[in-house]
């Protein structure tokens, strides 16, 4: 067979474009074979070419044994090509690594520099518990080896074999921590050290506290940045823990920020200040204030200075942490921080965006919504437009297509910029109707089909990515509540925005745009009809033919608001002769569009039309008597239906603060033994008698007809099919027997509370159920004794919440804003309880790519007796490990010689196209020689026998 | 620590994939497809710093700016036909990793001499050795370019030399390779 190197088959991918895969295929098939050989060389090379093939996403997990043969190499090149598919294709479950034990061992150990190297840079990717503890002493021994080449890879080592296996982090410290102390020591061993300290000090910074003075001195005189940067982000983390640390910190960091030319150094330096909490603190507030001053001005350098876009982003993310602790510093900065808003770069802009959220106040909310808003406008209109308007010098770059993505961003940021605080931040609450019906045109046309969809089914944040139209609906619907002073422009905007004439300007035919919107504005014109300017138009426009296309969320609330506009028509004209004939016209035109959606798919439209519907008719009706007056039912009836109380928003929580009343036993069961008493329901009962003709009606279709005639006319002789027999056992039995089984049935279940006795006999007295629940209670349940919790839905503006506000000064607004209603319990207790979503288990689904360190968390370093594995305790486990690799080297031994003979596939599997794969797997199958497989077959079915004997707590 | 470094060039392809914890094979090809696709959208000008791809944003829940085990940042740097991806935890600082990506190539133009994508295709064993010496399970061990390539140049003796000028050296010359993008 032709021996292909890595080269050719790199060669020959270029030769084969367009039948890549069949060549990928070809090439597997000889790797296949050629990795079974003796040849060393030849099996390095062929496990080579599987590894570069591996990148592409064909599966090698099937090579795992090869990999072991050819690490176990003499040869370095080769050794090296198997340790690296060993970093490359073994996975959590690849068991063949136990195999390796002894190898590892060996190569620990060896003499050559390079060969000691490789497992321990591979040992990091495949590290096992039980791997970790047969290898912890001689990986130990390496610490003390005289290259330092050696000595770092050993400590990085060392750490991760101590994230799973904890204990060897007590054998180990010591030791790091001796070559972390060693001012002889080689400066490449020293930051290897910190940084793995700088992996484990966030999770215990507590043990690294008494090494500070150390940490100071190097991170003072090393002059080595990389260094340097570890060392801050160390401190970061210790300085909570130790206040005095924050003192003396103070001057050598600011001496860097001063000093220092290299940026990541300066930037790391600033942001160890923040997150370190160095300027969190109130003592010695004045040096604090300097140092903020010093890194904000700094920052804003980076932003201003730099042309350079990767500091402005970090600038502006250390700015956005600074934001929290220091609002006034922060938006001293911000005009550089605006201009960032119209940044070329989508990830500055977010960044800034989500800083101007932060820190805006009433003052700059409008200017900074305008701004976005211009922004907005200019991505939605097409280049024409920006011709007219070169004199915006501000933004010289060519403004590039936003993804829509991005303006669905900044269409949010606005939303939550404007109703932070309960609009505690808006002066001008006309302005904002203005901006929201503006922002209804802006929104990006085709906001469900892009690409980008499927990555938002991804992300599980429904809440977060409300569909941005249904939002601004709602904000309006919120402003017409909550702004009793703006209810009748936020009523005009939501009526300028109904009219069906002005849909197609907004919302542009095609988008799913008006679906959202519409629902809550309909509700706001329905429900503030009074201050409709046409309430006419208005109607006509909720009744208009093209409504009825609308989702099934969206319509409910249109009809929920017909009726209620059309009573403000109808109060709103004048009465007369004139009056009565276009009430009755406008009458017919809502019947027939009700009439449309009488039989509508979806159960609440339906529900609702029909009952305007019928109440709708009934006003017609009226109108037509002759009698000059408005009828009763129009004039009073209907108005009445909508008029009283006027309706306020109350908090979601408030729910969950209603006190329940403790008779109230939600938690009980009815019954202990409810499969036992589904059992016994479960068996046929003669009791069903009753309606056993309806169900054999119902369920016999052909055969009860013949059967029913068969039991009226002759029971006896005429019973022409044998199989009818079957169903007329029951009605050959006597009325009698009947009646005996039914009493029988009767008295099994007079106990049962999911059996109501038939009301004939119990006599009209409570259900089984009911006399159980009184019993239980002890007492007939006092309905009268339930606690009604006043909820004061008449008072007029509840209390505004201004809990979550910062130190913000009260609103300037001189609108009041309704707050969220909700209890006032002093029982803590309701807050508590409720269900925070998933903020209580932050950690519980793991990241992917995530190193679990957290049982490093309880584990004491230090102080105590260096531990020691007890003797017995490593020896059991020794002899446990090493009877799970004889048993893990048998399978794989078995596993291999299987593979010879059955002939698995010879090709690879390509894991992104499984099936394609899969079919050539068949036909490869077929073409085998018939008595080989057989063969192979039968050897199979001696394996299974065999593994069936294996003791079962193998696995 | 570093979770993961990739390289791929401006077709996606990979050309180095290095995950610092165990992947299945399909997870690793949808990440860098992910990724793939985010620098992709970027411009030249944009700053090198990726927002997380679906598959990773899933379990960060880190809102804080506290350090957790989970990535959270990617860093990225493209070099002519190459993208350079770093991904990481919020222990590492965002602009030092830029810097390392730096380190990274200098030591592979040291290696190879003037490196091209040729290059690190056909010396994929030397790329993995460079990385090998600077980062070892997710934690930098080096940032010196001498000692980096001092370490390999003694691995492989004359050998990575060779192989690389074997490659441009052969009917494929390296000055003349059009179409070189579409290379697996």
């Amino acid at each position: 067979m032709f021996e292909k190197s890595l080269y050719d088959l790199i060669k020959g991918l270029r030769g084969h474009k367009g039948g890549e895969n069949e060549y990928i295929q070809s090439s597997l098939r000889e790797c296949k074979a050629e990795i079974k050989t003796q040849d060393m060389d030849k099996k390095a090379t062929a496990l080579l070419k599987l590894i570069y093939l591996e990148m592409f996403g064909y599966d090698m997990s099937w090579a795992s044994f090869h990999v072991l043969e050819v690490m176990s190499s003499a040869k370095y090149l080769q050794k090296r090509v198997g340790y690296l598919g060993a970093v490359q294709s073994f996975r959590p479950d690849t068991e063949v690594l136990m195999l390796a034990t002894n190898l590892l061992k060996k190569d620990i150990v060896t003499s050559s520099i390079p060969n000691m190297s490789l497992p321990l840079i591979t040992l990091p990717h495949v590290i096992t518990p039980s791997l970790a503890m047969s290898l912890l002493p001689d990986i130990l021994s390496r610490l003390s080896h005289s290259s330092p080449v050696v000595r770092k890879k050993t400590i990085v080592c060392l750490y991760r074999l101590a994230l799973v296996y904890p204990e060897a982090l007590k054998l180990a410290w010591p030791k790091i921590k001796d070559h972390l102390m060693d001012d002889q020591e080689d400066g490449s061993v020293t930051t290897a050290a910190i940084n793995v300290v700088c992996e484990l000090g966030w999770r215990r910074p507590h043990d690294f506290l008494p090494l500070a003075p150390r940490f100071f001195e190097l991170l003072v005189d090393s002059g080595n940045n990389w260094m340097a940067i570890k060392i801050i982000k160390l401190f970061a983390t210790l300085t909570p823990l130790e206040p005095r640390l924050t003192r003396k910190l103070l001057r050598p960091l600011t001496n860097i920020i001063q000093t220092t030319s290299a940026m990541s150094l300066l930037y790391e330096c600033i942001n160890g200040i923040i997150q370190g909490g160095i300027l969190d603190g109130e003592d010695n507030l004045q040096e604090r204030d300097e140092v903020a001053t010093l890194c904000v001005g700094k920052l804003r350098g980076m932003i201003v200075m730099d042309s350079d876009p990767n500091l402005k982003y970090v600038a502006l993310l250390a700015l956005n942490r600074i934001v929290a602790t220091h609002p006034t510093l922060v938006s001293m900065q911000q005009d550089v921080i605006m201009d960032c808003l119209d940044d070329a770069d989508v990830s500055i802009r977010l960044q800034a965006l989500e800083l101007a959220v932060g820190m805006v106040s009433s003052d700059t909310l409008q200017p900074v919504v305008n701004r976005l808003l211009n922004q907005l406008q200019q991505a939605s209109a097409p280049a024409a437009e920006l011709v007219d308007t070169p004199q915006t010098s501000e933004s010289p770059k060519v403004p590039t297509l936003w993804p829509n993505d991005y303006q669905i961003e900044v269409v949010h940021r606005i939303l939550d910029l404007c109703s932070q605080n309960n609009y505690s931040e808006i002066v001008d609450f006309e302005w904002y109707v203005a901006v929201l019906v503006q922002l209804v045109g802006l929104l990006p046309p085709s906001e469900s089909e892009d690409d980008w969809s499927h990555w938002k089914e991804q992300e599980a944040m429904p809440n977060l990515r409300m569909n941005t139209a249904l939002r601004i609906g709602t904000e309006i619907r919120n402003v017409a509540v909550r702004v009793k002073g703006v209810r009748m422009e936020a009523t005009r905007a939501a009526e300028s925005l109904i009219f069906v004439d002005n849909r197609s300007t907004f919302f542009p035919s095609g988008s799913t745009i008006g679906d959202g919107v519409l629902g809550p504005i309909a509700w706001v014109v329905g429900e503030y009809a009074e201050y409709l300017l046409s309430p006419n138009r208005t109607l006509l426009s909720l009744i208009d033919i093209s409504n009825a296309s609308l989702p099934s969320t969206t319509l409910p609330l249109f009809l929920q608001a017909i009726p209620k506009v059309f009573v403000q028509v109808s109060q709103t004209s004048q009465p007369g002769d004139t009056w009565k004939s276009e009430m009755s016209l406008l009458l017919a035109r809502v019947v027939e569009f009700l009439e449309g959606l009488a039989a509508h798919p979806d159960l609440d439209v339906q529900e609702r039309a029909i009952e305007f519907l019928e109440v709708l008719r009934l006003a017609a009706e009226s109108l037509t008597s002759d009698t000059q007056e408005v009828p009763f039912l129009l004039a009073s009836v209907i108005p009445e239906l909508f008029t009283g109380l006027e309706l306020n928003p109350v908090a979601t929580s408030a729910q969950s603060k209603v006190v329940l009343p403790d008779s109230l036993r939600l938690e009980e069961p009815f019954s202990h033994d409810l499969p036992g008493l589904f059992r016994n329901l479960d068996s046929p009962s003669p009791h069903e008698s009753k309606s056993w003709e309806t169900s054999e009606f119902y369920h016999l279709p052909e055969l009860s007809s013949p059967n029913k005639q068969s039991r009226d006319l002759a029971p006896v002789d005429m019973q022409p099919h044998a199989s009818y027999q079957n169903f007329t056992v029951a009605p050959v039995d006597s009325s009698t027997a009947v009646q005996r089984r039914m009493l029988e049935r009767r008295e099994r279940f007079k106990d049962d509370p999911f059996y109501i006795a038939p009301s004939g006999d119990s006599s009209g007295t409570s259900t089984p159920f009911h006399e159980a629940l009184n019993t239980s209670n002890g007492e007939v349940l006092d309905i009268d004794s339930i606690p009604i919790v006043d909820l004061k839905l008449g008072d007029e503006l509840s209390h505004v919440d201004f809990d979550r506000q910062r130190n913000r000064r009260p609103p300037v607004s001189k609108l009041v804003v309704a707050g969220d209603e909700t209890f006032e319990t002093s029982n803590s207790l309701a807050d508590t309880s409720r269900p925070k979503g998933g903020d209580d288990h932050p950690t519980s689904k793991r990241s992917l790519l995530q190193v679990d360190s957290s049982s490093l968390g309880n584990l004491s370093l230090g102080n105590g007796p260096s531990p020691q594995i007890s003797a017995d305790e490593g020896d059991t486990e020794m002899a446990r490990a090493m009877q799970q690799v004889e048993e893990v080297r048998l399978r794989m031994q078995r596993a291999s010689e299987r593979i010879q003979l059955e002939g698995t596939p010879a090709e690879g599997t390509l894991v992104k196209k499984k099936k394609k794969t899969k079919r050539h797997v068949a036909s490869d199958r077929a073409v085998e020689d018939p008595t080989e497989s057989a063969i192979g077959k039968k050897k199979k079915r001696k394996k299974k026998s065999q593994e069936s004997e294996k003791p079962p707590g193998e696995n | 620590m570093i979770n993961a470094v990739l390289v791929f060039n401006n077709n996606g392809q990979p050309r180095l994939t290095k995950f610092y914890t165990q992947l299945d094979t399909q997870t690793q090809q949808s990440l860098i497809a992910q990724i793939y696709r985010l620098v992709a959208q970027r411009p030249a000008s944009a700053c090198n710093f990726l927002p997380l791809p679906p598959l990773l944003s899933q379990g960060a829940s880190s809102s804080a700016s506290g350090p957790s085990d989970a990535p959270t940042q990617i860093t990225y740097r493209t070099y002519a036909t190459l993208s350079f991806i770093m991904i990481s935890t919020s222990t590492e600082s965002p602009l030092a990793l830029i810097d390392l990506i730096q380190v990274f190539v200098e030591a592979l133009d040291r290696m190879f001499e003037n490196v091209c994508e040729l290059d690190l295709i056909f010396g994929y064993e030397t790329l993995h050795a460079v990385l090998g010496e600077m980062i070892v399970g997710g934690v930098v061990v080096e940032t010196n370019i001498e000692k980096i390539i001092a370490a390999v140049r003694a691995q492989e003796g004359s050998l990575g030399k060779k192989k690389a000028v074997q490659a441009a050296s052969t009917s494929l010359g390296r000055g003349a390779l059009p179409g070189l993008g579409a290379w697996r």
